[in-house]
């Protein structure tokens, strides 16, 4: 029996990497989590720590940032940004206990259009065990 | 105007809950905007509700006003008007600010229609927050025999406490305890009134006269009350020991609904001083205040908002230090209302009165300078015809 | 082994004679402190150049009306002082003015630091009654008798930091026999030394009290331990904020009040951050509800993400909510954790950069690659 639950996950990718990455998944048909909902940014520094927290806050049951590996990057330093703010996020979701495991960060490079479809997939997985997450039905947030 | 008398006898709140309860199923508005008690139990905080299921935690007559709901209303509407009829549940100083915040382009009124009732008034936030439990029970008291002797200092003053502005009023004034009426105040509250299936057949002369007499009461305690502050504020050294204990927060100015800058001017780059200004000015006087320019803060506001203040108090509820800020504010705004023949929230239709003029006015305030500067050789000799 | 520099009066006295001192030989043109209110109720910070006026002066008084750091960045904003200013400030405000400086909001230049071992004020609310001398004469005999002071403010209950790194002079305070007779200050560094030149009274060489300090320390430890197990366990997840921030009315005192929130337009006040009509059409349709103005716990997350790194826990916060949520202990709460991820002290050392402004290469080497 099918599991009703789908979990919403937001993607932020950074175009010169993980959004080509994501592109070449599609063209070659892997497979890609359902209701994945990508963001192209242009540089996974570009992530500001508060989309990760809006989409949280608004019901996303998952956030990823994506990037180019470290040393990679196409502006060459924006993902070590990234790296920082990633773990900042995670810490603070963690001190607050609002389940930092709903969000993610994978260096996914152009031309890894099947790890694209690994890290997507093991991550929605990840998040269709947890659930669905609960803030999606506050009212007072 | 005739009215109804709102089914279920026991409590005025109960029976405007099922009144909203009956529109929203029927569809007769999309949603209501009230006050809803916050999950911890320890607060109010407005809520948009759709959900006839979730009008259980509302409250239409709240024991406080934690936001100022023209402010609330200014952030559904500033961006624009909703698609379809909300019905606004506020107070009545909310409702006229509200009619402000339009007037200043900061919130839109289309398809909101405004409930009101007559407010006795709310608790002083602090002391709602030292107990909420205790404050629910004597503000529930306190509302059915409508008292306001623990109510904030600018509510027992209150003499607009029956808005003009409304579409539907809650006629409490008159009524046996724990029942109400409803009266429809313009055609849109008319046609909710229909809508849910409520006759207008009640009179409202019960109510008016009540609620008149009340009026002229108040109106009395107001002119006493503002006397009072007007001796304590009297002359720079009374200014000074009111604002003294101020720690330049700025929090009456951010809680209120006329202050609605993004950036409010005292907060921008023009109070952002190299530090020669402020180590000369402490050379000129031997000493400075740390931050500076307090008094300048607090007039530089009133003379920016008191044309519009609505006397709500929301100001002094916010203050960290006690400070009579909305008893001041109130006692400006009264006057600076009453010279230019205003009074905040009556109309829509009433233009801003410092974004209009007449050619010929206010002669009286002119007078004197006119008589002075237009005398001829007793000052400067400019001019005579005797030189 | 430091220099200290002991005047035989009270503590509260002799610093004051020590301010006396500066303005008389000019050593500085001004002095920062903090000086009751003329002609009203209250004490907040004056600056003074005129030895007359130290009468109202009250360097060491329990009572944080803001960060000094704040208006210290604030008097510095656009250039430093052309002339030397001695400022008296708690651990907590030169901490909180050095995260400001790294961040371009003001300068160190001539300003010359006379900082304390703090045991901590009171809250604001303490003194909205007026009666300062009753609140002053209260605190002295509290920190005379060596006790660890029930009613100062939690921030203060919980803080570990109360010896300041990076003062010139630091009056001892805590663990200090007969405050009430002798006022020493630990000369902290050569500016300190070049002030203290020439001022009455006995000169020895002598460290902080380490033991005492030490002891106070570890009791302070437990408490913030506490302090932060107990928010720790209110707040766990999206109820327990809720239930913590359901009063919230979103005035953003405490944002305003922090010495760390510089910006002059915060991102939660400006356009961006506004509510679309549609927004709370999709909130209407999920949940059948919404509340108004939007965002409550967005404020307090995201200021989180932007400030909490360099949270000094001065909790002003606290003092300024006007409906009394613990905010400074969250955020002091979180800060620590967020501090400790990345090493971070803040106000510690001032050229040791933001954080968030700056990576290694090689670090953090586990996420990302999975």
């Amino acid at each position: 029996m099918k599991d009703a639950f789908v979990p919403n996950i937001v993607g932020f990718l950074c175009n010169w990497c993980a959004y080509t990455g994501a592109d070449l998944a599609g063209v070659a048909r892997l497979r890609i989590p359902p209701s994945l909902r990508v963001i192209r940014v242009m540089c996974s520094g570009r992530i500001d720590p508060l989309f990760v927290i809006k989409a949280l806050l608004k019901g996303a049951d998952g956030v990823m940032m994506m990037g180019c590996h470290p040393g990679d990057c196409h502006y060459q330093k924006g993902n070590f940004s990234a790296r920082r703010r990633f773990v900042l996020l995670q810490t603070i979701l963690d001190s607050l206990a609002l389940e930092p495991e709903r969000i993610g960060l994978s260096w996914v490079s152009a031309s890894e259009g099947q790890r694209y479809s690994k890290v997507t997939t093991e991550f929605s997985e990840k998040i269709q065990e947890r659930g669905p997450n609960p803030i999606r039905d506050e009212i007072f947030v | 105007m005739n009215g109804s008398k709102l089914p279920g006898a026991q409590d005025a709140e109960k029976s405007v809950l099922a009144f909203l309860k009956t529109g929203l199923e029927k569809r007769c508005f999309e949603a209501v905007m009230m006050s809803h008690r916050v999950p911890a139990g320890d607060g109010y905080a407005y809520v948009l509700i759709k959900d006839p299921a979730l009008l259980e935690g509302a409250s239409p007559l709240p024991p406080v006003i934690p936001v100022q709901g023209a402010k609330a209303l200014s952030a559904l509407t500033r961006w624009g008007p909703p698609k379809e009829t909300i019905l606004a549940v506020m107070h009545p100083c909310e409702i006229r600010a509200a009619v402000e915040l339009f007037k200043l382009k900061q919130a839109s009124l289309d398809h909101i229609v405004f409930l009101s009732f007559d407010c006795p008034g709310v608790m002083p936030l602090s002391d709602y927050v030292k107990n909420p439990g205790e404050a629910d029970r004597t503000y529930a008291a306190a509302r059915r025999k409508w008292e306001s002797a623990k109510m904030r200092p600018l509510c027992r003053i209150c003499n607009e406490f029956v808005p003009a502005a409304s579409d539907l009023h809650i006629g409490l004034l008159g009524a046996e305890e724990g029942s109400a009426w409803l009266f429809p105040v313009s055609p849109e509250g008319r046609r909710i009134m229909d809508s849910v299936g409520l006759e207008t057949a009640v009179s409202s002369d019960a109510w008016e006269r009540e609620a008149a007499e009340r009026k002229t009461v108040r109106e009395k305690e107001r002119q006493e009350a503002h006397q009072v502050s007007r001796d304590r504020v009297s002359g720079p050294d009374g200014l000074l020991a009111a604002f003294s204990s101020c720690i330049n927060c700025h929090n009456c100015m951010r809680v209120c609904p006329v202050c609605y800058c993004r950036q409010c001017y005292f907060d921008s780059e023009a109070f952002k001083l190299p530090p020669e200004n402020y180590v000369e000015r402490a050379r000129k006087k031997g000493s400075l205040r740390l931050p500076a320019d307090t008094l300048l803060f607090h007039l530089g506001r009133m003379s920016h908002m008191a044309l519009s203040c609505v006397s709500c108090g929301t100001c002094e509820d916010a203050c960290p230090m006690d400070i009579k800020v909305g008893q001041i504010f109130s006692l400006v705004a009264d006057n600076a209302q009453k010279q230019l023949n205003y009074l905040p929230g009556r109309s829509r239709e009433d233009p801003l009165p410092a974004s209009v003029y007449q050619e010929e006015e206010l002669e009286g305030v002119e007078k004197p300078y006119v008589e002075t500067y237009s005398r001829t050789g007793d000052r400067d000799g400019a001019g005579s015809e005797n030189q | 082994m430091a220099q200290v520099l002991k005047i035989n009066k009270s503590v509260d006295q002799g610093l004051t004679a020590f301010l006396e001192f500066l303005l008389k030989e000019k050593k500085v043109s001004g002095v920062v402190t903090l000086k009751k209110n003329r002609g009203g109720p209250g004490i907040s910070y004056a600056l003074i150049t005129r030895p007359e006026e130290l009468d109202g002066a009250r360097p060491l008084f329990p009572l944080m009306p803001a960060n000094s750091g704040k208006i210290l960045s604030r008097l510095t904003l656009r250039g430093p002082l052309k002339d030397p200013i001695a400022v008296v400030l708690k651990p907590c405000e030169l901490r909180a003015l050095i995260e400001l400086v790294k961040r371009q909001q003001g300068s160190l230049e001539n300003m010359i630091f006379i900082s304390q071992t703090c045991p901590g004020v009171y809250p604001l609310e303490m003194s909205v009654d007026g009666d300062l001398d009753a609140l002053a004469s209260r605190y002295q005999d509290q920190v005379q008798s060596g006790q660890h002071i029930p009613e100062i403010r939690p921030a203060c209950r919980s803080c570990v930091h109360f010896t300041p790194q990076n003062a010139d002079i630091i009056v001892s305070l805590i663990a200090e026999a007969g405050l009430d007779r002798s006022c020493s200050l630990v000369l902290n560094s050569k500016k300190g030394e070049a002030l203290a030149d020439g001022m009455a009274g006995e000169k020895r060489e002598q460290d902080l009290n380490s033991q005492e300090l030490a002891h106070f320390s570890d009791h302070r430890k437990t408490a913030r331990l506490k302090l932060f197990d107990e928010m720790g366990e209110k707040t766990k997840g999206i109820k327990g904020l809720i239930g913590l921030f359901g009063k919230c009315i979103g005035c953003h005192a405490c944002g305003n009040a922090c010495p760390i929130c510089y910006c002059n337009l915060c991102f939660f006040e400006s356009q961006p951050n506004e509510s679309r009509p549609n927004s709370f059409r999709a909130d209407l349709e999920k949940k059948g509800a919404a509340r108004i103005p939007a965002g409550t716990l967005f404020y307090h997350v995201g200021r989180l993400a932007h400030m909490s790194v360099s949270c000094v826990g001065c909790g002003m916060c606290m003092d300024v909510c006007p409906v009394d949520i613990p905010v400074g202990t969250l955020f002091s709460r979180v800060g620590e954790s967020v501090q400790k991820t990345f090493e971070y002290i803040p106000g510690s050392k001032i050229d040791e950069p933001l954080p968030v402004a700056v990576f290694k290469e090689e670090e953090f080497a586990q996420l990302g690659e999975g």
